[in-house]
């Protein structure tokens, strides 16, 4: 089933697109790795699929009977993660909560299953134990687990991780796309990950997409390997 | 002292500005907008000039400015996204100019204007007092009933839009507040002192705080601290109220960090010791 379709998606910075009428269908229960070069507008892609970004042309859309014609619930871990505001007063399981918060609205209290939630997604990443250090004195790596651990908690139906393992050890990276498979293959969820260790994350991915910029007639252009994402456009 | 009318005023509009000003301005702090508080004054004086000029009520058309400030900031915020302290620095800049200029305009508002710059909260007025109580409610109800959409927006204003969090909406409704809050407190306080109100609070609280509810209660703790104690002593020793508010919150800042340097090098001196033995 397509979760996401782009049709003829035009987008740029300035006077220049960086995606040239690109037709992109995204298939849902799958693991995807979206990768390519410094520059080849892997976050950019991202964020316009998830409607951070307005196309100047074409159009993105999510699959209605997928969201149930509610609102998907959608997991994003940014890629500056590391760097974020290190004097934000916050435990990190205070973070780790605020991801349950689209759940519960604005009154409903925690229930106990989803304080087991917040465990688990906090065991998960293996920060449990940091639950109540302040997010300031936390490892570049650390805070990057403990923002993949607040939108785990989420539960959302999708996953969109833009470079995650950035400032993990071999271990962690290793342990969390085992994580992001069993997530795919148990719970039947969409992981997309934009990722630069291809080789590294290869053997878990289901679909890659390969982003990579060629001059054409004056245009720059992306072209993708996968076999089951398909661009419209020519390379 | 508590005896007297126009000190328990005092006590009510200082209690009220001591509780909702320190709550906002951890958010405006963790949000980088810091000195949209002062901004907005500014803005909210040449209000006050424009009322003045057009003899309208200087007191509603500062209220309204501000507010009409806030969403301006907001609305600039998001066209300046890579330099957020921009728009507040133009807003600054603009509202303090046309400020001067309406002055020139009418040579008797120097006199008046002195009241708008560093407040009179011993002369709280019955209207004052009951625009600050309404501001304080609003204020409060807006951060209980929101606190969970306003902790993901300023923890993260992407992953807060992707979460589901309306954040436009919730941005522009928290630059209504703060010019709200502002344009009730300036003539309590004064301009000058608005900030140091709003700021100085939630930088005591940002440094010791070991979570977000606990930075929260330390500022407004903090807050109704300083504005007690400031209104007591400047009823005994006879200074101005508002920047003896201020200078005893500047206290506590830096007794805050005092105590907490010493804090740090004790622990590390325990460690050192534990290390050689």
């Amino acid at each position: 089933m397509i979760l996401s379709s782009m049709q003829d998606v035009v987008f740029g910075y300035g006077n220049e697109p960086v995606i040239d009428r690109l037709s992109l269908d995204i298939e849902a229960g799958q693991f995807i790795g979206i990768t390519g070069p410094n520059g080849a507008a892997k976050t950019t892609l991202l964020k316009l699929m998830l409607g951070l970004l307005k196309p100047w042309s074409g159009t993105v859309s999510l699959n209605k009977e997928l969201t149930g014609g509610g609102g998907l619930v959608i997991g994003y871990v940014p890629q500056q993660v590391a760097s974020f505001n290190a004097g934000f007063p916050s435990k990190v399981i205070e973070l780790v909560r605020s991801g349950c918060y689209s759940r519960l609205g604005l009154f409903r209290r925690f229930t106990k299953e989803q304080e087991a939630l917040v465990e688990s997604s906090l065991r998960q990443v293996d920060m449990w134990e940091y639950r109540n250090r302040r997010i300031g004195e936390l490892s570049g790596g650390q805070k990057q687990r403990i923002c993949i651990a607040r939108a785990l908690a989420q539960q959302p139906q999708v996953l969109v991780l833009d470079e995650p393992a950035t400032g993990m050890d071999t271990a962690s990276r290793s342990g969390f796309y085992k994580l992001m498979r069993h997530y795919v293959s148990q719970h039947g969820r969409t992981v997309i990950m934009v990722t630069h260790g291809l080789e590294e994350t290869r053997s878990y991915l289901d679909t890659v997409i390969s982003l990579e910029r060629q001059e054409q007639e004056g245009w720059t252009c992306l072209v993708t390997n996968s076999c089951s994402v398909h661009f419209g456009q020519e390379a | 002292m508590l005896g007297y009318e126009f000190m328990q005023r005092a006590f009510w509009a200082g209690g009220l500005i001591g509780i909702i000003g320190p709550l906002l301005g951890v958010y405006l702090m963790l949000r980088r907008q810091v000195l949209m508080a002062d901004t907005l004054s500014h803005v909210s004086l040449a209000g006050v000039a424009l009322g003045s000029v057009l003899q309208w009520n200087p007191a509603i058309s500062g209220f309204a400015v501000a507010v009409a400030g806030g969403l301006v900031i907001e609305q600039l915020r998001r066209s300046y996204r890579t330099y957020s302290e921009l728009p507040v620095a133009i807003i600054m800049t603009s509202g303090l100019a046309l400020a001067v200029v309406l002055m020139s305009l009418k040579q008797n508002l120097t006199k008046s204007f002195s009241s708008y710059l560093f407040g009179s909260i011993v002369a709280v007025s019955d209207t004052q007092l009951k625009l600050i109580a309404i501001v304080a409610a609003a204020g409060l109800v807006y951060f209980i009933v929101l606190r969970r959409p306003l902790y993901n927006l300023t923890f993260d204003e992407e992953t807060a839009s992707i979460g589901g969090v309306h954040t436009g909406l919730l941005s522009f409704s928290f630059a209504v507040l703060t010019g709200m809050t502002v344009a009730a407190a300036m003539p309590v306080v004064g301009v000058l002192l608005v900030s140091a109100l709003i700021v100085l609070p939630a930088s005591i609280a940002l440094r010791i705080a070991s979570g977000f509810t606990a930075a929260i209660l330390i500022s407004v703790g903090v807050g109704l601290t300083g504005v007690f104690s400031g209104l007591t002593a400047s009823y005994y020793i006879n200074t101005p109220p508002g920047g003896t508010i201020a200078l005893i919150l500047l206290v506590f800042l830096l007794s805050a960090i005092a105590v907490q340097r010493l804090i740090t090098l004790k622990n590390r001196r325990n460690i050192h010791k534990s290390t050689t033995i």
